[in-house]
């Protein structure tokens, strides 16, 4: 007979040992545990909101893989903001204004000589052309008179006398001939010979206009992805770079801008890019001059920054933030106290079962049921991804989702701890504490998001999405170089806010002591509470 | 070695508050079948939490096989506990619910499905285990609750007012199994507030009365010591007035009195020897009678020869 079918003195199987029986009271719990939470609505009123976000996220970024990345004109001198047909890059090359529609490429420039000044003489005589701010009257032959203008051509209405200084004036541009066939005029730019008076406490300036000649307008494409990245991998030098639309250099400019500092990185080239590498050869950052490669083609940079922006994003805010904290709210808080409410507690309780054993028991059965629901989704979101994700590191995708599971695992865990313990501390007001803890943790991972690293390290959102940093970097090395080409070159594509390089390094930038820091910490969330929770529920009496 | 009793408590008082539960009581149980009774609030309830460690005694110790229960959940693999709560878990099945519990004590899945079935066969639930519990009248959720305390075999049974709004059938399934487990050596107590319950499952009593032990021993011996006291009988019958004239001067009947002409009250000293005259007397009458109703034999009335209230 084998030692394990020997039968003691009170005819128990050695098989039978204090763990074996172990296992089977946890095993008994966790069962009723997971039942009980099936057998909840608000079970899958949060989990059926939870996939309805997930289905709603992965359709908006199924539908922007279908349609592409369109070109973006990411240094926005594409526009036409006067509309005189030139667009910003155009005006910026002729080294004329975009907010004057009278000012384009190859248009007349007036250039002033002197001016009718506020105050003093109010009269000026010669051939000129005259720009008057301020009602005025002008005695001579006069052309080129804006004739868009209202009244222009016309007799002037009555209550516009010669008397300049009674004359009612708005300050737009009007014009009309007097009855002693003089112009009077306000705020328009004309060519004459003859004599302008202007009224007292205005001015009017006069001068010459340049010829004209006539330059075709570019189409606005050609200033959106006219600055392509030009970056040499395989030769890391110290610069690389180059400004194809010539708006660094300002070689072919007309006009030049007078924007004369165009070393920004200061490294003593002008018109240049600056890749910093690590010792592997990655590279860690992009100090580049402006204007240089600040226009790339989109498609070719944006889809697996994107790619990844969205699985971090999804990763952090869907399943740590939302996912992380709403089914702990909903299902951990009431673990033990519902039981105690519901009159079925003492029904456990008067079996062999430490109080405190049963405390880690429920929480086990909590954490199967709603960290296999994450497992499953994560997997799914993987499968999505993987599929439809551009050509490239998608094996590092299936690691992302999967340390993304494990993440939210943990979160549920310490939630789950935290919000169970504090509904023993207050089986009445423990929703409430649940709810104000959930805002706050809320808030700390909304910090944590925007780049703060000190205030939210009490949270457990603050440490579940410095996890995800460190698996992203993990997963997918060049991720640093993706954000920091995002931040470079205005590409469009989130990544650089929702992923920032683990902080929690100790100054060694080791991703993997960032991401073991925080399975610490974690750790210390989830015990710490269940310890508690403990202590509250061993001296409890349960009346 | 001596096996310590199922039950000891030694001094044993627990108040909330201003208010007291347990008043410093001191019994020792162990085999048969044990009624407690009390009214309301005499501390039934407060006695039983204590015994299953869900409250901890202000004053004095408790002990089940000589352990504290406050302290060890070991007593309870020997121990079965039925509640007063009605609450159970009503989307589980019988058999479901049973087993579940029953793995609480260590035992494997199989092993417990099989103790379940065996347990709810006992209490005459064998053909319905696979119905769920929400679909169950009281009286079979009640014996429900009994079969999950006595799936491993306890050594002692505590049920806390088990017949409690069970209709006839599931009071008789209830009482046979108490005394079938009584008869089997085991330890057992019931709570109850109604004398004639307790009277027709056992004769060991203890009776609480605010909190305070005033009884405990046999019941009939408690209760010779009551027929010795002032007792009323109630006969309804044809006419009162003829009836009346048999009993006079009859001992131990030492007075009559009308309620009206068909209801007649017998003051007697000593009960069961008025009874044991009572249907010769009737019958030599010739008067016709409905009921014969003992309204002092209750717990109300005991309770109030114990502790001398004059009621």
């Amino acid at each position: 007979m084998s030692r394990k079918d020997q039968i003691d003195s009170q005819g128990r199987r050695l098989a039978t040992t204090v763990w074996t029986a172990l296992d089977r009271k946890a095993g008994a719990i966790i069962e009723l545990t997971v039942r009980q939470l099936k057998n909840k609505t608000s079970t899958w009123t949060v989990m059926g909101v939870s996939v309805l976000l997930l289905t709603l996220l992965s359709a908006f970024y199924i539908d922007s893989v279908r349609q592409g990345f369109e070109s973006i004109d990411n240094d926005g001198d594409s526009v036409d903001f006067d509309g005189d047909g030139y667009p910003l890059g155009q005006e910026m090359k002729y080294g004329s204004s975009d907010y004057d529609d009278r000012e384009y490429p190859g248009a007349a420039i007036f250039i002033p000589e002197d001016q009718i000044n506020y105050w003093g003489v109010r009269t000026h005589s010669g051939n000129y052309t005259w720009d008057v701010f301020g009602p005025s009257k002008f005695i001579g032959n006069w052309e080129n008179i804006a004739s868009k203008y209202d009244g222009s051509g016309d007799e002037c209405p009555e209550i516009i006398g010669e008397d300049l200084a009674n004359t009612p004036y708005g300050y737009s541009p009007f014009a009309c001939i007097l009855a002693d066939n003089s112009l009077y005029v306000q705020f328009l730019r004309f060519d004459g010979n003859g004599t302008l008076a202007v009224a007292e406490g205005w001015n009017a300036e006069y001068g010459r206009t340049t010829e004209s000649y006539y330059v075709a307008p570019d189409p606005p494409s050609a200033y959106i992805d006219e600055d392509g990245l030009d970056w040499d991998s395989e030769n890391p030098s110290q610069s690389q770079g180059f400004d194809d639309d010539g708006d660094c250099t300002q070689e072919d400019y007309y006009l030049p801008t007078g924007n004369q500092n165009n070393d920004e990185n200061r490294n003593g080239i002008a018109c240049d890019v600056q890749w910093i590498r690590g010792p592997d050869g990655s590279v860690l950052q992009i100090n580049k001059d402006e204007m240089v490669d600040e226009d790339p083609v989109d498609s070719e940079l944006l889809g697996e920054s994107s790619h990844r922006s969205f699985i971090v994003a999804t990763g952090k805010i869907a399943f740590a933030m939302i996912i992380g904290i709403f089914l702990p709210l909903f299902l951990a808080l009431g673990l033990i106290r519902d039981e105690s409410e519901n009159g079925t507690l003492h029904y456990l309780l008067s079996k062999p079962i430490h109080r405190g054993e049963f405390i880690v028991y429920r929480l086990t059965g909590y954490l199967i049921f709603t960290g296999g629901f994450v497992l499953a989704m994560s997997l799914i979101m993987a499968i999505i991804t993987v599929t439809i994700g551009p050509d490239g590191n998608r094996l590092g995708d299936i690691n992302v989702w999967f340390g993304i599971g494990i993440v939210t695992v943990l979160s549920l865990a310490a939630y789950g701890s935290i919000f169970n313990a504090m509904g023993l501390v207050s089986p009445k007001y423990g929703v409430y504490f649940a709810l104000v803890y959930g805002v706050y943790e809320f808030a700390m991972a909304v910090m944590t998001l925007f780049g703060a690293d000190l205030v939210p390290i009490i949270s457990v959102s603050h440490w579940s999405l410095q996890m995800i940093d460190a698996i992203v970097i993990l997963a997918w090395p060049d991720t640093i170089m993706l954000a920091q080409m995002a931040t470079a070159f205005n590409l469009d594509s989130g990544l650089a806010f929702f992923w920032n390089p683990p902080v929690h390094t100790f100054g060694t930038g080791s991703s993997a002591l960032a991401m073991g820091l925080s399975i610490v910490v974690l750790l210390v969330f989830i015990t710490f509470p269940i310890l508690i929770g403990q202590s509250i529920f061993n001296r409890r009496e349960i009346d | 070695m001596t096996n310590p009793p199922a039950v000891t408590l030694d001094h044993v008082s627990k108040w909330y508050g201003q208010v007291i539960g347990i008043n410093d009581v001191s019994i020792a149980i162990d085999g048969g079948v044990t009624g407690i009774l009390g009214m309301n609030g005499a501390g039934k309830s407060t006695l039983f939490k204590l015994l299953m460690g869900r409250i901890r005694p202000s004053k004095g110790s408790v002990r089940l096989f000589g352990t504290n229960p406050w302290d060890s959940t070991a007593p309870y693999r020997r121990i079965g506990y039925v509640s007063e709560s009605e609450r159970m878990y009503d989307w589980m099945t019988s058999i479901d619910f049973v087993s579940t519990l029953a793995r609480l004590h260590g035992m494997t899945r199989s092993e417990a499905e099989f103790r379940a079935e065996q347990a709810l066969s006992f209490v005459d639930l064998g053909d319905v285990l696979n119905k769920e519990i929400g679909k169950y009248s009281k009286g079979m959720r009640q014996r429900v609750k009994i079969a999950a305390a006595l799936v491993h075999d306890p050594d002692l049974l505590i049920l806390d007012e088990p017949l409690h709004g069970c209709d006839p059938l599931a009071r008789t399934s209830i009482m046979n199994v108490i005394r079938e487990m009584g008869s089997r050596g085991k330890t057992v107590l019931l709570s109850s507030h109604i004398l004639e319950e307790i009277e027709r499952i056992t004769e060991q009593i203890v009776i609480l009365h605010a909190g305070r032990l005033v009884a405990l021993g046999n019941l009939h011996a408690i209760r010779a010591m009551l027929d010795k006291h002032p007792h009323r009988i109630l006969i309804h019958c044809e006419d009162a007035r003829a009836l009346a004239s048999s009993f006079i001067d009859k001992q131990p009947v030492y007075g009559v009195r009308f309620l009206d002409n068909e209801r007649l009250e017998i003051m007697t000293k000593d009960l069961s020897e008025a009874h044991s005259i009572l249907p010769a007397l009737i019958l030599e009458s010739g008067v016709p009678i409905h009921s014969i109703e003992n309204p002092d034999d209750n717990l109300e009335s005991l309770l109030g020869y114990l502790v001398g209230d004059s009621r």
